[in-house]
């Protein structure tokens, strides 16, 4: 066991216990907090596995920007943060959550363990040996060949997709006060002809 | 070092894509310069002539059939192509488009107001607030509506074109997140809207989340998400890593089951068709289908078809399930929206029984029964929307009663419409129920033949609830009089009226689509 | 019946079938060229009538009849033209377009005009457009006039559409067409709850019905790979013997549907109840014309049925089962109306009878459709006459001693219900007496329980024909104070004259002339000697000696003795036969119950809130909705949870299978 299987262990460990922590808090603001946590630790994850480049785009984009935003979007809204009993979740449905979700965990793991439980793969020894057949790697080099190869189709489609989020949430969050309604009428007043 | 290999891209064959993602751009640029008075209008127009124009372009790439961009990795001999240009993509994309030109068109109606009559004015504001009020008054517009149905027409039409996990799964968040956000915006009922809303986007995440993990699971056995590779990898068989593809292949399949709503992945399906603004539901419930199916088809046929015998099993208890919960539930609903939406999941179900013949003819059976189901679905929910008292839409059954002697073509077009859903013959319904069970039973062996049976008991079960809507309509009194059916503006009757000229042609003389889908239904990989 | 000797018989008929459709179906040259106009014209009528709206409603009715009357002189000149021409020269095919065409899938859309459509043809043409006539004056004051003879109209067109389709699909079309125009006509006066109630009940024995015949469809395409008569006749002649589960599968399934629009045995309540509706014109409709149409597909798909014993079996054991069993019900039904009803009942359960017989009774089932089509309608509109005299009153023990103010009702009724109980030389004699006589051939125990079925059944059927026309015309007047008597208008008595003659001499010409066996031919394997068990002047002496028995009882009962103006309580049996022999109690145990119980069981997994199904018309599942209301349970993370559910249940069990 070296020293890396030990952190590996460690900061998987964390990512587990926090993204349970985020989804049994009765908290919307520490639930927020413990994503966080989550996902940073899972950052962690990629490093030691030795994906530089994907840990920190995980960084950057769910820890740096996402999770800030739900922080945002919790103080903005101005929604109640706190924990509430007429909208708690009922126990019994607690019960049926956890047990479905062991249950299709244990599923998954029962039918993927066997299979990639005797797996080795070289972290150092680059990308080649890495999967079969795989021919970019997964080198910073090897993941910038295929974005802008192979994937440059799906890649300029994901900027269709926050174009869309942009123009939704516009679309949504479009409020008017008072006064600037008014002026509003007064501009549109000649109606529209067609 | 391997060298850069560049993506080659046949332009002619993507330019129905790049029409639509392009008018959707150009739609954002109008809504930030040009004035308000003026911007629904060009905002409708630039809409349909973009699909318009991309329909014409979907004519001319079928001469550019093919795998496109992409490359053929020269070291390995492996396509790596994220689009395939072939007839089911061609032949969905072209239904699509002409199914969002009634679509939209029903969302431009305005019924003499400055905007869309369907749409709030003001998204954020709390239902019967003193700002909603204001800004309905100052004439407010959400004209935004135009480019988020636009790029999620593309995302629908991406949806079959796609030729790898990854790009199917990104097809699925450019046509899903539109809709999410237009199925909030509704005028009236504003709190159930955003509920809708936002029921749909935890739902629509949710089976993401399962789709992508599905995915990964596909390339940790086959070590690449492009469909043909999938495909050899299954029948060369790394067997070690057989216990990947059963669990894979299904939680892929459950990112598809939701956007079709078959059950158990259908709660939303209710919710989101009462609470979004009614065109929405009608494009939600004839597109959204339409383009799930052909991504079904896609991955059925080209990705996982080697591997079938593994999953069909969970698509049979699926598609069981859905006809049987869509029918039977469809029977105690009173409210007209929910009532359809049980009806669309009942659909799904007889449509995936085609799915299941696994032949050419299950493709084209499934082709056709998604572009007969569109055309009526869309027609009728337009009729719903402007069945109004007192301002607003009056989707309870018990305010329909005696429709059919105050308002008698419209309830008459509806009855037909609802003939179509139930199967009768003489409409493209029945012609469209037809070729899915003649397919299922003509290649799907036993099970074929069982599912069939269960189709026929479970559409037998769904005339009952349409001719119950019949029997309310003519033979029912109206409780007073203050039901009243709009009157729409041209747009609104020219969709309704090609919906159902379109279910009325094809139940009569089914020949010329049929014949269409069944050329088109060999799939490129 | 034997196999051996059925065997012989089935290969006779393929040949004979084969040749007269295979061979000789050839496209149709001259007027028989134009043999769409015969559906075209009612059914421009119909659209005509309902899209006109008002402004139709002066000439719309005349209109709607002209067309049918049309169609009739359309039906009449091919029926001639076809006589001029040889026996295997007759049956022509009009190709309308293609239907259905797409690769693998092929359904051309046409008409065939053989012998067998072209009896119905005239059979529906005549009897619909002298309903079309009667109605004018019948109908004569009600505001909705034009609406009802759309519906008329559009009923003609759907009936001929299922007779002369020369597919199975087409003939579907027709089959869904006939039972929407006869949904529509029992609902006509919607504001009755009750006649729509009865509408619903119609509607639903129909899906039953449906759904045998699109399962039977489905098999055909499967098997034979078409759903034309001439593919099926084809493949039901290649794959016999082999594929004998098929066949009876088949033939069952297609039975269920003709039990469902004849109203046989078990699905025979909607009919009764069917009679409820507003009008004797639409109890006619259904009981003289729409109820043929599953004896006719029983006897197109004859060579289906005669490729499975079992099924033809089925097919007689349904016939004189239901035979009795609505003669049964014809004795205690105290509305006119209704106990006419089981009358059609019970009658076409002989026709089924003579259908299952196999090609010696094809021939009978036709003919005795034919004069029974004359005399149900003769009855059926006496009936009308008399309810319109009487102001729509319809209870039997407040008639009596009409044919003094009714001189044609009476006597037109007369002729029609004397033809019905097989008076000598009446046209129901000659159709009757054969069938029974049929019934009597073969071997084995089955000659003398179908026979004795068939024997009985007529006594039985003497026995209550008497006892209505006995308390409707004769005895003590028994009428409320408010009535007046009075015969009917001309545009009423001339059908009902017309009809009479049809009772009184169409089975004199066409049966004892061997007309009609030797028209039918090329369907029944050419005219067959009957070879009954008992002798032939014995059957006919027996029939004669019950029928004699059967209006003696009614005699005493009904004419001797007073009828008392309220029911009596009656024996236990009469009782039952009240209620349609607890029809409804069996069906709601057999079918209601279980549906109810899965609804509700699906309403609970799916956590749906429900208020309940709306009207009195959705009773079906409504009556319970109260007790399924829960709580609204629209919480995303419950669906998320089904969600969860329904991927470890389906992965589970795919793990489990592999």
């Amino acid at each position: 066991m070296t020293t890396r299987d030990i952190v590996f262990v460690v900061v998987g460990a964390i990512t587990g216990l926090s993204a349970l922590l985020a989804v049994t808090t009765r908290h919307v603001v520490h639930a927020a907090l413990w994503l966080l946590v989550a996902l940073g630790s899972l950052a962690g994850c990629y490093i030691v596995l030795g994906q530089e480049l994907v840990g920190l785009v995980q960084l950057l984009v769910y820890v740096g920007a996402i999770v800030v935003l739900v922080l945002f979007a919790l103080m903005l809204t101005r929604a109640p943060i706190g924990p509430k009993d007429e909208i708690d979740t009922p126990r019994w449905q607690r019960a049926a959550a956890v047990a479905l979700g062991a249950g299709l965990t244990a599923l998954i793991a029962t039918l993927v363990i066997p299979v990639l439980g005797s797996q080795l793969v070289d972290l150092d020894g680059g990308a080649a040996a890495a999967g079969q057949g795989s021919s970019a790697g997964a080198t910073t080099p090897g993941i910038a060949r295929a974005i802008f190869g192979t994937w440059v189709w799906p890649f300029e489609l994901l900027s269709v997709l926050l174009l869309v989020a942009l123009i939704g949430a516009f679309a949504v969050s479009r409020l008017v006060l008072g006064s600037r309604a008014t002026r509003v009428t007064r501009a549109t007043g000649a109606g529209d002809s067609g | 070092m391997t060298t850069f290999q560049v993506a080659n891209i046949d332009y002619i064959a993507i330019l129905p894509l790049l029409i639509v993602f392009g008018t959707a751009v150009i739609g954002v640029l109008v809504e930030a310069f040009v004035g308000r008075e003026r911007r629904h209008t060009i905002q409708a127009t630039l809409a349909v002539a973009g699909l318009l124009a991309a329909f014409v372009a979907v004519i001319v790439a079928t001469g550019h059939m093919g795998l496109t961009l992409g490359h053929v990795d020269t070291a390995t001999d492996r396509h790596l192509f994220a689009l395939s240009i072939d007839g089911p993509a061609l032949f969905m994309q072209g239904a699509l488009l002409l199914l969002s030109v009634l679509g939209v068109l029903t969302m431009a109606e305005r019924l003499g107001g400055t905007g869309s009559d369907t749409f709030t004015p003001s998204g954020a504001s709390t239902p019967g607030s003193q700002i909603e009020a204001v800004s309905a008054r100052a004439g407010l517009i959400t004209s935004e509506v135009f480019p988020l149905a636009m790029i999620s027409v593309g995302g629908m039409m991406l949806f079959p074109t796609v030729n790898d996990l990854i790009g199917m799964f990104v097809a699925l968040e450019v046509l899903s997140l539109p809709l999410y956000v237009l199925t909030g915006l509704a005028r009236r009922r504003r709190l159930l809207s955003q509920e809708a809303s936002l029921k749909y986007f935890l739902l629509g995440a949710f089976s993401s989340a399962f789709f992508l993990f599905g995915t990964a699971l596909l390339y940790g056995y086959a070590g690449s998400v492009y469909f043909r590779d999938l495909s050899q990898a299954v029948s060369a068989g790394p067997i070690s890593m057989n216990g990947l593809l059963v669990p894979g292949a299904f939680l892929v399949f459950v990112g598809l089951f939701f956007k079709i709503g078959a059950v158990p992945f259908h709660a939303w399906t209710p919710d989101a068709y009462q609470g979004a603004p009614t065109p929405v539901t009608g494009f939600m419930a004839a597109c959204t289908k339409a383009a799930a199916f052909g991504a079904i088809l896609r991955l059925a046929y080209t990705g996982l078809d080697t591997a079938r015998w593994e999953w069909t099993n969970g698509l049979i208890v699926v598609a069981i399930l859905t006809m049987v919960v869509g029918s039977v539930l469809a029977v105690t609903q009173t409210d007209m929206k929910r009532l359809l939406a049980y009806s669309a999941i009942s659909h799904a179900g007889f449509i995936l029984v085609g799915v299941i013949a696994f032949d050419q003819k299950g493709i084209s059976s499934v082709l056709f029964y998604t572009v007969a189901y569109g055309f009526s679905t869309i027609a009728a929910f337009a009729i719903v929307g402007l069945v109004r008292q007192g301002g607003s839409e009056a989707t309870h059954l018990s305010q329909w009663a005696g429709l059919g002697r105050n308002h008698p073509l419209v309830a008459g077009t509806f009855a037909f419409l609802l003939l179509a859903f139930a199967g009768i013959p003489l409409t493209s319904g029945f012609v469209a129920k037809y070729v899915v069970f003649s397919a299922a039973i003509g290649t799907g062996g036993a099970t074929g033949t069982g599912l069939v049976i269960i189709g026929i008991v479970c559409s037998a079960i769904t005339v009952f609830v349409y001719l119950r809507i019949i029997v309310l309509m003519y033979f029912s009194d109206a409780p007073d009089d203050t039901v009243a059916f709009v009157t729409p503006s041209a747009v609104t009757t020219f969709s309704i009226a090609i919906g159902t000229m379109v279910t009325l042609a094809l139940g009569v003389l089914p020949a010329a689509l049929l014949d269409l889908a069944d050329r088109s239904s060999v799939f490129i990989r | 019946m034997s196999t051996g000797m059925g065997t012989l018989v089935h290969q006779g008929t393929y040949a004979a079938g084969l040749a007269a459709q295979d061979g000789e179906a050839h496209a149709a040259t001259g007027f028989t060229a134009y043999a769409w106009l015969l559906i075209a014209l009612p059914a421009f009528g119909a659209l005509f009538l309902l899209v006109g709206g008002r402004r139709t409603n002066s000439f719309g009715p005349v209109l709607a009849t002209l067309l049918s009357w049309g169609s009739f002189v359309i039906g009449a000149i091919i029926t001639i033209s076809m006589m001029g021409r040889a026996a295997g020269d007759r049956p022509k095919s009009v190709h309308l377009f293609d239907w259905i065409t797409g690769g693998s899938f092929d359904v051309q859309a046409g008409l065939l005009i053989d012998q067998l459509s072209i009896c119905f043809v005239l059979l529906i043409t005549f009897v619909g457009s002298l309903i079309h006539v009667y109605s004018l004056g019948y109908m004569q004051d009600d505001p909705d006039k034009r609406r009802f003879f759309a519906y008329l109209n559009l009923f003609v067109a759907a009936m001929l559409l299922l007779v002369l389709a020369d597919s199975y699909l087409l003939l579907y079309v027709g089959w869904e067409g006939v039972g929407l125009a006869s949904y529509l006509l029992i609902g006509f006066w919607y504001h009755n709850p009750v006649f729509a109630t009865a509408g619903n009940k119609s509607f639903f024995a129909n899906r039953v019905g449906d759904f045998g015949m699109t399962v039977a469809i489905i098999l055909m395409f499967f098997y034979f790979g078409g759903v034309d008569f001439r593919t099926v006749q084809a493949g039901v002649a290649g794959l016999q013997g082999a594929h004998q589960g098929v066949m009876t599968a088949i033939a069952l399934t297609l039975l269920l549907g003709a039990t469902a629009k004849s109203a046989q045995l078990p699905l025979q309540s909607w009919l009764g109840d069917a009679m409820a509706g507003p009008t004797p014109v639409s109890a006619l409709i259904h009981a003289a014309t729409m109820v043929t149409a599953g004896v006719y597909l029983v006897v197109r798909a004859g060579p289906i049925f005669e490729a499975s014993p079992t099924a033809q079996l089925v097919v007689v054991i349904v016939g004189s089962a239901t035979l009795i069993f609505g003669a049964i019900i014809g004795c205690a039904k105290d509305d006119i109306k209704k106990a006419l009803a089981a009358s059609t009942i019970s009658q076409i359960g002989y026709m089924m009878l003579a259908a299952g017989l196999g090609p010696i009774g094809y021939a009978f089932a036709i003919f005795h459709l034919l004069t029974h089509g004359f005399f149900k309608a003769g009855l059926f509109l006496g009936a009308g006459s008399v309810m319109h005299g009487m102001k729509d009153q319809v209870d039997m023990r407040r008639f009596g001693g009409l044919w003094v103010m009714m001189k044609v009702t009476w006597v037109t009724f007369g002729l029609a219900y004397l033809s019905i109980i097989g008076f000598p030389l009446l046209s129901g004699f000659w159709s009757k007496d054969k069938i029974i006589e049929a019934a009597f051939v073969g071997e084995g125990w089955r000659p003398w329980v179908f026979g004795l079925a068939a024997l009985i059944g007529a006594g039985i059927t003497a026995f209550y024909m008497s006892r209505l026309f006995f308390m409707t015309f004769h005895g003590k007047r028994r009428w409320t104070d408010e009535v007046h008597p009075h015969e009917s208008g001309l545009t009423m008595t001339v059908p009902m004259v017309v009809l009479a003659f049809g009772s009184a001499f169409l089975g004199l010409i066409l049966g004892p002339t061997g007309i009609i066996t030797s028209w039918l031919a090329p369907f029944t394997g050419g005219v067959q000697e009957l070879h009954p068990v008992i002798p032939e002047s014995a059957v006919i002496a027996l029939t004669l000696i019950l029928v004699a028995i059967g209006i003696a009882l009614a005699w005493m009962m009904y004419l001797r003795d007073e009828v008392p103006q309220a029911a009596p309580r009656g024996n236990l049996l009469t009782q039952a036969a009240r209620v349609d022999l607890y029809q409804d109690h069996v069906n709601e145990a057999l079918l209601m119950r279980p549906g109810i119980h899965l609804t509700r069981s699906l309403v609970f997994a799916d956590n749906e809130g429900v208020d309940g199904a709306v009207g009195g018309l959705a009773a079906f599942v409504g009556g319970t909705s109260s007790r399924m209301r829960k709580i609204q349970n629209g919480f995303v993370r419950s669906y998320a949870l089904t969600f969860l559910t329904g991927i470890v249940a389906i992965i589970g069990a795919l793990w489990v299978i592999s």
